[in-house]
């Protein structure tokens, strides 16, 4: 199979860069929503309690199945055109 | 990063360049969104020009905060990226199997 042209292989780079954008914007994102769902914005103390520990975690699970259903949504949404 | 075996030399150096400003960028980014985010929760009256004690506090801690928040996010979404990796490959070695 002869070797990927110029064009294909700008084409692939320009694809991860995308994907790279898409998932830092993703988790920041999920840090900043989740942020807002879990923390007690009191500030009495540094460190996170057990409680905002398993928010955390839930929430990301959460926001992450989200993702998922709405990829899936759109997904669709994009073949039905 | 996955995928990334695949390129050639000069391509997987400018992908390495780019993902090197997303950092900077990034770094940039959360830094100033960290001091909006302290602000608005730690300072809210204006009778001095000064921070006082308890707001100082307040925003170290708020910043603490934050750090150690997105560490555990930074966790989680690593575990779950992979986690969806793995399946992904399952799904796609299933097909392909299913297509012979």
């Amino acid at each position: 199979m002869a070797s990927p042209s110029q064009a294909e292989l700008a084409k692939s780079l320009a694809m991860a860069q995308q994907e790279l954008d898409y998932r830092v914007d993703l988790f920041n994102r999920m840090t900043s929503s989740c942020f807002e769902k879990c923390m007690d914005r009191r500030y009495k103390d540094g460190e996170l309690n057990v409680g905002e520990h398993s928010c955390v975690d839930r929430c990301c699970a959460k926001y992450w199945q989200v993702t998922g259903i709405v990829g899936q949504m759109l997904g669709a949404q994009g073949q039905g055109m | 990063m996955e995928g990334m075996e695949n390129l050639p030399e000069e391509q997987r150096d400018a992908l390495l360049q780019k993902i090197e400003e997303l950092q900077v960028r990034d770094s940039l980014r959360t830094y100033n969104s960290v001091v909006e985010r302290c602000f608005v929760d730690c300072v809210s009256s204006f009778r001095s020009k000064n921070l006082d004690s308890t707001e100082e506090k307040c925003v170290s801690r708020c910043c603490e905060k934050f750090l150690k928040h997105a560490a555990r996010v930074g966790m989680r979404f690593g575990e779950m990226s992979s986690q969806s990796e793995q399946q992904m490959q399952q799904m796609m070695q299933q097909q392909a199997q299913q297509g012979r």
